[in-house]
């Protein structure tokens, strides 16, 4: 018995060996599509191609509102609050080509809760204009900061810039007020910091490394990320809410993203669907040329339409033009658009949900990754 | 007639019963203490606020913070069973414990778990208690050396069918002319060291798919027949434990390996008995027979079970429509690892007054059973039950349920399984073809 379990111990051991001497040549010369299929190359790319140089983008725009900021609040002038409110839209459309990186720090720091949730609250606004010490820390806060909170202190606050340039001069309440503006943008540069600081150290590192495809993955994370902020935040958030094809029917028109700006909203949208776009195929921000991407792992999968023999890649990125030439077919102010044409705003909800079904069921099964967060809609 | 009888009185040494009672018992108790430490108690059984029960077990209901003594009460029997400790009694409170757990919430289904249920179901009629247990110590009236040989074969055969029928399940074209969904499972697994990158290559998807089918189709014979069983065991080891690191499977393929020893003679068991004897305690030393006679019911009861075991899973044949689209007869029937399946299911309810409203499935269900019954018809079906009573609550008058439902199979791009027209309120959940799910519009050959 001892002597006969000795043999299958010496032929499994064989068997082992035989394995590794078989892979052998194969790890030497990796292939062209090994290469595809590689997430380690996948995942640098995304980090070093496309998030870290887009914070980078985003930091530019953000800096050169918060000086603007700054030279507001020690000097509120009419011409100064129109300088102001370029840098804010600019920062804001920017803010659009980094939102969807809702993985590894950004998630983290859930930097996104604190940057944009609409509508703004303005009555929280306003209570916390008169308490400074209010704690910006709490969900209940988020949406009394931010983009769309500075939306409000910017563009809301009065009819015309003379009243707005009245309402941060007034004697007395215009300190606290400018103080209020100031501690948004101070939290939000701090967030920001917070985050960038962790994509240019340690994390960038652990991102590329982690190459599993289980829960706690980055490609798994990222893709999750990904299919959510799709789901909730370009076609819930932006449409669906506001033309109410989400829940009930109803439409809330005052849901619209940049609601006190108005005719940013459109903007906003189109340039956060790009940037989502873009991610999907690959394209370095600097460069703007395609590389190692969702789209090439999926072709390197061979994931495609076993009746027509379209790749998948190619099935979303044509129902990703769909949704781009819905969004075209609106005028700038959505605000108007869904009082005005609401079945158009609806019908650009209806094209990214076919959208939202490619990506999060036919393209997570084809990478076999499975999706763990909730789809909690209409928050 | 004369080779049943003759078949009947064969006796063999009760020793491989033994062991597999220690073994069975034992990883049953690890099982538990695994799925009690990872959270699993309160993720699957107490934190949802529905459950989907199986057709015909409405009456299982969660138990809130029971479901922990429930646990411990499934557990400390593993462990009676385990060291043979009143026997008669623990292996009926086992099967009935662990049972009731798995007919909680059909979300959780897995088929090792129905494969526990069953052998626990077994092992209730088996003398498994009579040789080397705290029973046959107490009461040495029961000592038995040797038992007839039927006891041990009846374990066997029960392995043999679920090898044999998950062999069977592999013979279709998805599997062995596809290679799905392995070709979709295995690149995932491309950065484990050494072979990962094999997995990059579609040729190792076709090798593992043809392997693991004739692997399950031959097992049971080739671990039957004393010559090839060592090659047979060493086959099932490798089997297994490939199948541990590749997928997220649990204790299965331990149980299925330590299981597996039940082939062996009865010499290989002794030397294990006496290789824990030698540690524990002082020799077993006896020879009686076991020499009651079987009651017939019991012989009724195993050829019932078999008749059962042989025939159940084959129900499918009775449903139109592609089996893995639909799953009617899909669970029950040894279908392992077969199908890459994901979904989405955006219900809205409605009523005739104009009300409107979609669901937010995070209200309803864990992550777990969102994504089960995404994919499921029969639970599609039970949820848009709950969803009726709870918006007949919220003041829906006679709410109708439809579902936006997209479910991709094996690497197919996505397809509705209900169309978004179908009032699932109005649907009863029966054994009866359910003629509202939509065709896949495509066919899986063969099993």
């Amino acid at each position: 018995m001892q002597i006969l379990m000795r043999n299958y111990l010496m032929l499994f051991v064989l068997f082992v060996m035989s394995i590794q001497i078989a892979c052998k040549p194969k790890t030497d010369t990796p292939k062209k599509e090994d290469n595809a299929l590689d997430r380690q190359v996948l995942l640098t790319q995304m980090a070093d191609s496309i998030i870290i140089p887009a914070y980078g983008n985003f930091k530019t725009k953000f800096d050169a509102f918060y000086l603007a900021a700054n030279t507001f609040s020690s000097n509120p002038t009419e011409p100064n609050l129109i300088v102001l409110r370029i840098k804010w839209a600019e920062a804001y459309i920017q803010w659009q080509t980094v939102e969807l990186f809702d993985f590894g720090p950004a998630d983290k720091q859930t930097i996104r809760n604190f940057y944009n949730i609409y509508p703004a609250d303005t009555t929280g606004i306003q209570f916390n204009i008169a308490n400074p010490s209010a704690n910006l820390d709490i969900p209940a806060s988020y949406t009394q900061q931010g983009f769309p909170a500075l939306d409000y202190l910017l563009n809301g606050t009065g009819n015309s810039n003379a009243s707005i340039i009245t309402y941060y001069t007034q004697p007395i309440e215009s300190e606290k007020r400018l103080a209020y503006l100031m501690r948004v943008c101070n939290r939000m540069q701090s967030l920001l910091g917070l985050v960038i600081t962790d994509w240019n150290g340690a994390f960038r590192e652990t991102f590329i490394n982690k190459t599993g495809l289980d829960i706690s993955s980055s490609t798994s994370l990222m893709v999750n990320g990904l299919v959510l902020h799709y789901e909730r935040f370009i076609r819930s958030g932006k449409f669906g809410i506001p033309s109410g094809a989400l829940l009930n029917g109803i439409a809330s028109p005052e849901k619209v993203e940049a609601f006190y700006k108005k005719d940013l909203s459109i903007t906003l949208a189109k340039t956060a669907h790009q940037a989502y776009v873009n991610y999907f195929n690959g394209k370095s921000v600097h460069a703007g040329i395609e590389g190692p991407s969702l789209k090439t792992y999926l072709n390197a999968l061979g994931a495609k339409d076993g009746v027509t023999g379209q790749s998948l890649s190619e099935i979303i990125n044509a129902q990703f033009v769909q949704c781009g030439n819905k969004i075209n077919g609106l005028n700038q102010n959505l605000y108007q658009e869904v009082i005005n044409n609401n079945q158009a705003v609806k019908d650009v909800f209806t094209e990214m949900q076919a959208a939202v079904r490619m990506l999060k069921v036919d393209m997570t099964s084809a990478m076999s990754i499975t999706i763990t967060f909730t789809d909690n809609d209409g928050d | 007639m004369m080779v049943i009888e003759k078949y009947q009185k064969k006796i063999m040494s009760a020793a491989p019963l033994a062991v597999f009672r220690i073994f069975f018992g034992l990883m049953l108790l690890g099982g538990i203490i695994r799925f009690w430490s990872n959270g699993w108690i309160k993720s699957l059984y107490i934190d949802p606020k529905f459950y989907f029960t199986f057709y015909g077990f409405d009456w299982v209901a969660p138990l809130g913070q029971f479901t922990y003594l429930l646990f411990f009460i499934c557990g400390l029997s593993a462990f009676l069973v385990a060291i043979g400790l009143w026997y008669r009694l623990t292996s009926i409170v086992l099967f009935a414990s662990f049972t009731y757990i798995e007919l909680i919430d059909k979300s959780v289904y897995l088929n090792h778990y129905y494969f526990i249920s069953l052998m626990c179901l077994l092992l209730i009629f088996l003398p498994a208690q009579v040789y080397f247990s705290v029973d046959s110590i107490l009461k040495p009236k029961i000592k038995a050396q040797n038992i007839p040989q039927w006891n041990i074969d009846v374990l066997k055969l029960m392995m043999a069918i679920l090898y044999f029928y998950a062999g069977l399940a592999k013979v279709n074209s998805d599997w062995l002319m596809e290679s799905l969904p392995l070709k979709i499972w295995l690149p995932a697994r491309n950065d484990m060291p050494i072979i990962g990158s094999l997995f990059n290559h579609t040729w190792i998807a076709y090798l593992f798919s043809w392997f693991g089918c004739i692997f399950d189709l031959a097992i049971p014979f080739l671990l039957w027949n004393k010559l090839t069983r060592p090659y047979a065991y060493i086959a099932v080891i490798i089997f297994h434990v490939f199948t541990a690191l590749l997928f997220p499977i649990g204790m299965f393929p331990y149980i299925m390996i330590v299981s597996a020893l039940i082939f062996f003679p009865a010499s290989f068991h002794q030397g294990i008995i006496n290789w824990i004897s030698h540690r524990f305690k002082p020799k077993n030393n006896n020879i009686n027979s076991f020499t009651r006679s079987e009651p017939k019911l019991k012989i009724y009861f195993f050829l019932v079970f078999f008749a059962f075991q042989l025939v159940f899973p084959f129900r499918y044949m009775c449903y139109p429509g592609e089996l893995f689209w639909t799953e009617e007869g899909y669970r029950f029937s040894w279908r392992v690892m077969l199908m890459e399946k994901a979904g989405y299911a955006q219900f809205i309810v409605k009523d005739a007054s104009g009300k409107q409203e979609s669901v937010n499935n995070s209200e309803f269900l864990s992550p777990l059973q969102e994504k089960m019954m995404s994919t499921q018809a029969d639970m599609l079906l039970q949820y848009a039950h709950i969803l009726s009573k709870h918006y007949a609550q919220l003041g829906f008058v006679n709410p109708e349920v439809y579902v936006d439902s997209y479910v991709a199979l094996n690497g197919r791009i996505g397809k509705p399984l209900v169309s978004n027209q179908t009032n699932l309120a109005k649907e009863i959940d029966s054994f009866k073809p359910k003629t509202w799910i939509q065709p896949l519009n495509d066919e899986i050959k063969g099993f």
